[in-house]
């Protein structure tokens, strides 16, 4: 919550002398932190007081004037559409270079010398929305009419409505309401900054006898305390400029003089208050009080509520506000209102947030209620309020001062320890400045015995719940600004990451390393999605309070967010390799999901897919590979998900741990991608146990190798595994695959495979008549067991 | 015999200067200077004559064989460094095509910087963990010191996943949720019962919430300290050394107070901007990327007592500290990678994932 505080109020409780920058930083690195410094006077800059002197029609245009108005050093002729200005009226001339918003919308601009209809004008006469205070405006085609101020013609307009004021624009934390007030702020800045505290409670009510009035709460576990005081013969008027002043400046919209005196309190003391108009009341009591049933109430914002056991206040008859979030319609002040009945109140914050959220219906006041405030908040801010309004709307107290509370106050009283205090700080601060510190900021010290007994004053006593909340105070106004940071001292940590990071982070490197770019997809997925996969949505979890319907589900394979990265990139990227590493979430009977670390790499919008195979076999063989697991392809139960003669099983250590296949066309398909998608899937997780670094040495043969190619035309269907399981001979120690051939030269249906053989023996170096001999072996095997012809 | 020497001499030196290749020179140097070559028919008159002339002719042969090699190697030289030449000129290159990247992949940026923070962090014996990302309001909120109903838990924007009753679905430690920070991995490392603790703790988080600025799904690296003695001034030293590595030593950072319930004292950290230097003015012009010349960059404080006994410790004898940052927050505020939309990290689009 943020606080639009005035340097010149603030200044009225708390003596300082910084400069407004100085003082905004220092505020930030004790208190609270200020997001913007807004000077005021710097908005009107060459907007001057002007003194209209004569006002004749405009010759081209029936809805404008020519407007005679004096600007102090000389008077000017401005064309002007305002309906209500006329001679001797003081009003708001914004010259050539001054920033205004046009009709009070939209952004500043600047504006320059015109001519409208053929007439020039110098400048322009302001409604009050184009200088800033779309508050004041009355009516859609009226000026500003300034003649309530006292100051001549041509004096700036900062000046001559006192607005040389700086507003700061500070971000308050939840836990503490009172600093919402300027009151509670200045207590806070006075510390910050050095200065000197002036706040001194205003006088107690001087009661009145001639108007009974009572309180009573029923509701006494969710309101604590009830306070009000009638005040008869006020006059309802437009409140004096100093108090309009301080609520724009703080974004309150000027109302009447009451309204504005309990929202002026509001500002000063963060402590609502509401104001009925006495004669609206049944009764002459408020009682505090469970709605009942079908009971309804039209708000201040004129929508109707229709209330289910909420708090309200009540007279005899009616619910006259919804409690700590907005009075009745019927029941406000209006300019016929003669006699008032000023209203402060205690509750449940809890109660009130969950109010204001089920009727869908916020207020400044139950922004505040609902972080919780102080029974003894009420005495001073009622005293304050029938102090502004006497001043500002005349009358008398009529009533005794109504007070009514659920239990007598107790103040919090917390021990405290400054040595441990010194310890979690890290920083030697003295027993005196802890003290000190203390006492500025309203505590009580008892510090006869080593535990001191701190006392929490009223305005804290919901945000000091521990003892450590006394050290943050004494930290913070210390200053960590001027802490010097140290590492930290003690023994070293022995705990080890988990093996799924040191997996994980290997496997990115590796495939990052063999032109896999990485895919980071949301955990989030849809039904849908999952259905179009081939999966079965009920098995995944759904989102109770989705943000947007295609994230409505907990993904349960990474596959649909690959689909769609696809899609998303075939129209710019017609190929790429891709890999994602990350979790699923599995429901689990009765616990959290199993979060698995799951792995597909894959490439898509390739022409050959025995080659893009071999590529991710090899890929995947280098994984395995390095990680010491033993790996084997299986056809066995290959799911629909799959191409039916394009894929196979992984198989580690006897269990199905993945895929390697190209994705069945219809799925393809199904997720709008027009190009062919070949991926190697692992259920990474599960191969966390067997996996190792293997770093072991194999001596290499001192003799040389000898490499001879044999080509052998076979059917297309004959496995290499299967031929050359069958190439058997102690000298052959590694058959690899140089190249395949179908075309020209090879009949269709068979394909031509050339092998390179690496043949070397472990205590000689070999002849090419032994070489040759293994090959003659060979090609004999080749011929006889799988029908090749050699070519050559 | 010595004139018809010196003459055979001069006869080379002239002859080499014309000779084009080194296989004429090759076949020059085998008639001149061969086994039956000029010099060696030559010589063989030396028997004819005395031991006087024998010795002033052999001199002079001498002369002349050296001679003659001299200019054989001149010519090779000569002839060597013109085949180089030539040999070159025939095999010029094209030196301004186009260059041939190496087949190289990306990891995402995401994965780099997350691998950056840790590294960071490990320098100060700092251990990656690994906590749920789905959890138990137990561990995203009971535990951190919010009791349900608690408003701060407004604060998250919370995901819940949804039962088989339409409700929300609850189990053994509460309502089940998407984890909306990494403070969810304090009490269940403390739950491991091995101390002292100094975790880096790297997840996905989740929170409701969608625009340029934020993702419905983000990163957080969640720093928790738990030892005997652990301070608020060691918390600022970690918090600046994190800074200054991360963003480099001309970046400063202030600790500034703030509130969440789990810690106490709280802090925002904030740093210095690159954009305006910490100055909060570009040309006189308030700086739009940071607030009167800062940005956050995060939260952190002292662990609340109520925390470290919810993870089974003793508040008076141990203490502690933890921070929780955005990872992507934390990467965009990095000078210059000029991203002016979040959203664009986790589209997927190779064209920038390729870029990093």
């Amino acid at each position: 919550m943020n606080n639009l505080a005035s340097y010149n109020w603030l200044k009225e409780y708390c003596k300082t002398d910084l400069s407004t920058a100085d003082f905004a930083r220092e505020l930030s690195l004790r208190s609270m932190s200020v997001e913007k410094i807004d000077i005021v006077a710097a908005r009107f800059d060459k907007i001057v007081v002007g003194l209209v002197n004569e006002v004749r029609p405009h010759p081209n245009a029936d809805k404008l004037r020519l407007v005679t108005t004096n600007i102090g050093a000389e008077t000017v002729e401005i064309v002007c559409g305002g309906v209500n200005v006329v001679p001797g009226m003081k009003v708001c001339v914004a010259m050539p270079g001054s920033r205004v918003r046009w009709h009070g919308e939209g952004d500043y601009i600047t504006l320059g010398e015109s001519e409208i209809r053929g007439v020039k004008s110098i400048g322009m006469i302001c409604g009050a929305g184009e200088v800033g205070f779309p508050d004041l405006e009355k009516g859609e085609k009226e000026i500003w009419d300034l003649s309530f101020i006292k100051a001549p013609a041509g004096t700036n307009l900062a000046v001559a409505l006192e607005l040389e004021d700086t507003v700061f624009d500070i971000e308050v934390t939840t836990n503490r309401p009172d600093v919402m007030g300027i009151v509670g702020l200045a207590r806070e800045a006075a510390v910050a900054v050095g200065g000197e505290f002036l706040h001194k409670q205003p006088a107690a009510i001087v009661p009145g006898t001639s108007i009974p009035f009572t309180v009573k709460i029923e509701d006494t576990v969710r309101c604590a305390r009830q306070m009000a005081v009638v005040i008869d013969d006020v006059t309802v008027a437009e409140s004096p400029w100093w108090l309009q002043k301080r609520l724009l400046l703080a974004g309150v919209r000027p109302i009447n003089n009451i309204v504005d005196v309990t929202n002026y309190v509001l500002l000063e003391y963060a402590q609502p208050l509401h104001a009925f108009d006495y004669k609206k009341i049944e009764g002459s009591e408020i009682i505090v009080r469970a709605a009942k049933p079908g009971e309804k109430i039209t708000a201040l914002n004129s929508k109707e509520y229709a209330l289910d056991g909420h708090m309200v206040l009540a007279d005899a008859v009616k619910p006259l506000d919804i409690a700590g979030i907005m009075g009745g319609n019927e029941t406000g002040t209006t300019v016929a209102t003669k006699t008032i009945v000023l209203s402060a109140s205690t509750f449940d914050g809890t109660v009130i947030r969950r109010t204001a959220r089920a009727l869908n219906l916020q207020s400044d006041a139950q922004l505040l209620f609902e972080k919780g405030l102080s029974t003894e908040a009420l005495p001073g801010a009622l005293a304050r309020a029938v102090e502004l309004i006497l001043q500002t709307a005349g009358g008398t107290v009529a009533s005794v001062v109504c007070d009514t509370r659920v239990k007598e106050y107790e103040a919090l009283v917390f021990p405290f320890r400054p040595a441990m205090a010194r310890q979690r700080i890290g920083v030697e601060i003295t027993d005196e400045r802890m003290e000190q510190i203390l006492h500025e900021l309203g505590f009580g010290v008892d510090k006869s015995a080593e535990v001191w007994q701190v006392t929490v004053p009223f305005w804290r006593d919901h945000d000091i719940e521990a003892e450590v909340d006394l050290g943050e105070e004494i930290a913070r106004m210390y200053g960590y600004h001027l802490m010097i940071g140290v590492l930290p001292a003690g023994s070293p940590p022995t705990t080890q990451e988990p093996v799924a990071i040191t997996w994980e982070r290997f496997t990115k490197k590796l495939l990052a390393g063999a032109g896999y770019d990485e895919f980071f997809s949301y955990s989030f997925t849809n039904a849908e999605d999952i259905a179009k996969y081939g999966d079965d949505a009920t098995t995944a979890y759904a989102i109770l309070n989705p943000l947007v319907s295609e994230q409505s589900h907990l993904r349960v394979s990474l596959m649909p967010g690959i689909l769609r990265a696809i899609e998303g990139n075939q129209g710019h990227t017609r190929a790429a390799k891709f890999f994602e590493l990350s979790r699923l979430y599995l429901p689990r009977t009765n616990d959290l999901p199993e979060e698995a670390t799951h792995l597909v790499f894959g490439e898509y919008g390739y022409a050959n897919a025995e080659e893009v195979f071999r590529k991710l076999r090899g890929t995947l063989e280098m994984l395995t590979g390095k990680t010491g697991l033993e790996m084997k392809l299986s056809r066995d139960g290959i799911s629909e998900k799959w191409h039916a003669t394009r894929s196979a099983n992984i198989v580690i250590n006897d269990k199905i741990v993945g895929t390697i296949g190209e994705v069945a066309e219809k799925i393809q398909q199904s997720f709008g991608v027009d190009l062919r998608v070949f991926v190697v899937t692992l259920e990474f997780e599960r191969l966390f146990d067997a996996m190792k670094l293997t770093h072991r040495y194999a001596p290499s043969s001192e003799f040389p190798a000898i490499t001879r190619d044999l080509s052998v035309v076979v059917a297309e269907r004959v496995e290499f595994v299967a031929l050359t399981n069958e190439l058997k001979n102690d000298l052959l120690t590694l058959i690899a695959l140089a190249d395949v051939y179908r075309g020209k030269g090879v009949e269709a249906g068979q394909k031509s495979l050339t092998l390179s053989l690496t043949l070397q023996a472990a205590d000689k170096t070999l002849t090419a008549e032994e070489a040759n001999e293994v090959v003659e072996q060979i090609s004999e095997v080749l011929k006889t067991k799988f029908g090749g012809t050699m070519r050559s | 015999m010595e004139n018809e020497l010196r003459q055979l001499l001069a006869e080379a030196q002239g002859k080499l200067l014309l000779v084009k290749t080194l296989a004429d020179l090759e076949v020059e140097r085998i008639e001149v200077l061969g086994r039956k070559g000029k010099l060696a028919e030559l010589l063989k008159g030396l028997a004819a004559l005395s031991i006087e002339e024998k010795k002033t002719v052999g001199m002079a042969a001498n002369e002349v064989k050296m001679g003659i090699e001299k200019a054989f190697a001149e010519a090779e030289s000569r002839l060597s460094v013109a085949a180089a030449s030539a040999k070159n000129e025939s095999e010029w290159l094209d030196v301004t095509l186009p260059g041939i990247a190496p087949e190289v992949g990306h990891a995402h940026l995401t994965t780099q910087a997350i691998e950056d923070i840790t590294n960071i962090f490990a320098h100060l014996g700092f251990v990656r963990s690994r906590h749920p990302e789905v959890d138990w309001d137990y561990y995203a909120f009971e535990a951190m010191n919010m009791p349900s109903d608690h408003p701060a838990r407004d604060d998250w924007e919370t995901f819940f996943v949804k039962g088989e009753s339409g409700e929300v679905k609850t189990g053994a430690k509460g309502k089940m949720l998407l984890t909306p920070h990494t403070s969810n991995g304090q009490v269940r490392e403390m739950e491991k019962g091995v101390f002292p603790i100094r975790m880096i703790s790297i997840g996905k988080c989740f929170r409701r919430q969608a625009d340029v600025r934020h993702l419905p799904m983000f990163y957080q690296f969640e720093g928790l300290v738990i030892d005997k003695k652990a301070s608020v001034t060691e918390l600022k030293g970690v918090c600046d050394y994190f800074a200054k590595h991360y963003f480099g030593p001309d970046r400063v950072t202030r600790l500034r107070p703030y509130h969440f319930r789990f810690t106490e004292p709280s802090f925002e950290l904030d740093i210095s901007c690159s954009v305006c230097g910490g100055s909060g003015l570009v040309d006189g012009v308030k700086c739009k990327l940071c607030k009167e010349g800062w940005l956050e960059l995060g939260g952190a404080g002292m662990v609340h007592p109520n925390v470290i006994k919810a993870g089974g410790l003793d508040p008076d004898e141990y203490s502690g500290f933890a921070f929780g940052w955005g990872v992507e927050r934390t990467m965009m505020m990095r000078a210059g990678l000029n991203i002016d939309d979040i959203r664009i990290l986790y589209k997927n689009d190779l064209r920038f994932i390729r870029q990093f």
